[in-house]
């Protein structure tokens, strides 16, 4: 009798799950193709907090320009089925990848013609730009990444050149990569950054 | 009328003379002063050609503006190329090669290439093989995975083929080597232990935001099922093997999955679990089950993550191997990254049970890890192993490793 009880819940509980299962199905499967959709394109603001928030929760982070754009491509669409990212994760990664490529050529060629006036302040730049892997406090979000009152003994020379075209630091298993991985920022942008680390982090 | 006297004829002569010669001079001067001009205006002149000659050959001819760009659209073209293709390939994966001071020998060396191929943003090809150097000196090769994943929509993959299992986080997503911080996997979780390895079936996967800062992944699955392995004398099951067989020797699919839930940044935990029919050939089905539980945090440059699984297989009373048999395993793991170093910690404990006293492990393990980069790693640990007495799983090993990712 009892191994009878136990067979009718095993074949309900079956029947819950398979119920679940296809309407999951159902729900996520007609909610349209977001590749085609031009307003949800990458962004590589959010993209660089996305993969500060989410890469390194299972392996070291690598240097976001040690592969070429198609290769992160690959990469990227690999990593949304292994990490469970959802399609906008994955397209503002993308572009933070590949934003840290096309700065780094820039940056090694020719100089950019820059505004000579910041578009935002230098509070705003860092908590769009950086606090997702210096943190909040500049103590560092991601191991490896150095408190920033420890670097900030540089001259603005120094470190105006490390923020604009990135950084490996002694004993960091991963590169800022330049600008923070946001190409939108001019010269001086990255001056006012620079004016409230020292105010804020020294 | 007076006469007109010779003397002042003379002088008014003279006069004539002298204001002619006196304008005759005048002229003279300003020849002069414009042929001083001229000779200025000349040399400016052919400063200025000089400079216009310069330029000239300095500056771009219109044909090499256009050469320039060419050069620019093309390179515009190629950039793009580069981000977006319809088709495109890429090789991962990673290796490692072992030495164990216990057995004093290098005990594995192991590459595990992985190809990616992709069709726009809609379909992806993922495959990974192991190819591992054995004791007798062969070589083993393995499909690890292989997947055709069908992007539906921002929030589901279809995943079909033979795929690791989403039980737990070590399986799927920590197993490769530069990814391990230890040498060895923790205990229960090898092959054909507590977690389960490989299915073969199909999966969806995917992500979805939950409120502004939460998301949440999930990965749901049907596939054919493990099967079972019996003792020598086949009347005890021996283990539940996990090799994605294409026969499902019950006839009865296996559902599983499991949810993840990110709360914070770098903060998952993770539930999961399984349930179908399994068989020994000839016999009725009997009720197979798994669940299990991982998470993952961190704090500034600790990284703390556990995980716990149990397999269990029904009695069954008219089987030959009717005992029912259950493993369980679970480890947590804390690791520490020395800032301005390339040293890291790592502190693994680990419990594995099972109704077999040969299987059943309990180890400590301490280890410290050199990243030549991210994805280049040596590794040296210590295992402090508590098994059965006298048996491989009782002995401790210092075990040294060097891997890399690519």
């Amino acid at each position: 009798m009892l191994n009878h009880i136990k067979n009718i819940r095993c074949d309900l509980n079956r029947n819950i799950v398979k119920f679940g299962f296809v309407s999951f199905l159902m729900l996520f499967s007609g909610m349209g193709n977001a590749a085609d959709d031009d307003s949800k394109a990458g962004n590589s603001i959010r993209g660089a907090k996305e993969w500060a928030d989410n890469c390194s929760r299972c392996h070291n982070m690598r240097d976001p320009k040690e592969f070429r754009d198609d290769k992160w491509r690959l990469i990227v669409s690999h990593m949304r089925v292994r990490a469970g990212l959802h399609g906008q994760q994955t397209r503002d990664i993308l572009s933070f990848l590949q934003s840290s490529n096309y700065i780094a050529v820039v940056n090694n060629s020719e100089p950019v013609k820059v505004a000579n006036t910041p578009d935002v302040d230098g509070e705003s730049i860092y908590n769009q730009t950086c606090v997702a892997c210096h943190g909040a406090n500049g103590a560092g979000a991601i191991p490896g990444v150095p408190k920033l009152s420890e670097r900030l003994s540089k001259s603005d020379a120094t470190l105006l050149g490390n923020i604009k075209n990135g950084l490996q630091s002694e004993g960091s298993p991963m590169a800022m990569p330049a600008k923070g991985g946001n190409p939108r920022l001019s010269d001086a942008d990255i001056k006012e950054v620079l004016i409230y680390l020292r105010q804020t982090f020294k | 009328m007076k006469p007109f006297s010779s003397t002042r004829a003379l002088i008014i002569c003279i006069c004539f003379i002298l204001l002619g010669y006196s304008n005759f001079s005048l002229a003279d001067e300003d020849t002069d002063a414009l042929n001083t001009r001229i000779e200025a205006l000349e040399k400016q002149l052919d400063e200025v050609k000089n400079l216009l000659k310069q330029q000239v050959e300095q500056s771009a001819t219109k044909a090499e503006v256009q050469a320039v760009q060419q050069e620019v659209a093309v390179a515009k073209s190629e950039q793009a190329e580069w981000k977006t293709f319809d088709s495109g390939v890429h090789l991962a994966g990673y290796g490692a090669l072992n030495y164990s001071a216990e057995d004093n020998s290098f005990n594995q060396a192991l590459f595990a290439p992985i190809f990616h191929y992709q069709y726009k943003d809609l379909f992806l090809l993922e495959s990974e093989f192991e190819i591992q150097v054995q004791d007798d000196g062969s070589t083993e090769f393995a499909l690890e995975y292989l997947t055709a994943d069908w992007f539906m929509n921002d929030y589901m993959a279809l995943v079909a083929g033979k795929f690791l299992s989403p039980i737990g986080q070590f399986r799927q997503n920590l197993h490769p080597t530069w990814i391990n911080k230890m040498v060895t996997a923790p205990v229960g979780f090898g092959h054909d232990q507590a977690a389960p390895v490989a299915e073969l079936g199909v999966q969806l996967r995917g992500g979805i935001p939950v409120g502004k800062t939460m998301n949440a992944n999930y990965a749901l699955y049907v596939s054919n099922g493990p099967i079972l392995e019996l003792n020598e004398d086949g009347d005890e099951i021996e283990a539940v093997e996990y090799n994605a067989s294409t026969d499902d020797g019950d006839d009865n699919k296996t559902f599983g999955g499991r949810v993840g839930l990110t709360p914070l940044p770098n903060t998952e935990i993770g539930f999961s679990g399984a349930f179908g029919d399994i068989a020994i050939p000839g016999e009725d089905d009997r009720d197979y089950d798994v669940i299990g539980v991982d998470f993952f945090t961190r704090w500034k440059n600790f990284d703390l993550r556990g995980e716990y699984v149990r397999q269990q297989v029904d009695a069954l009373v008219t089987s030959a191997a009717p005992d029912s048999q259950e493993w369980e395993a679970f480890y947590t793991q804390l690791s520490y990254k020395f800032l301005s170093t390339k040293f890291e910690a790592v502190a693994r404990y680990g419990d594995y049970n099972s109704n077999h006293a040969d299987q059943e492990q309990e180890q400590w393990a301490l280890g410290l890890n050199y990243l030549f980069a991210p994805n280049a790693i040596a590794k040296m640990s210590y295992e402090f192993n508590d098994g059965l007495a006298g048996a491989r799983t009782d002995q401790d090993q210092l075990l040294i490793q060097l891997t890399y990712g690519f």
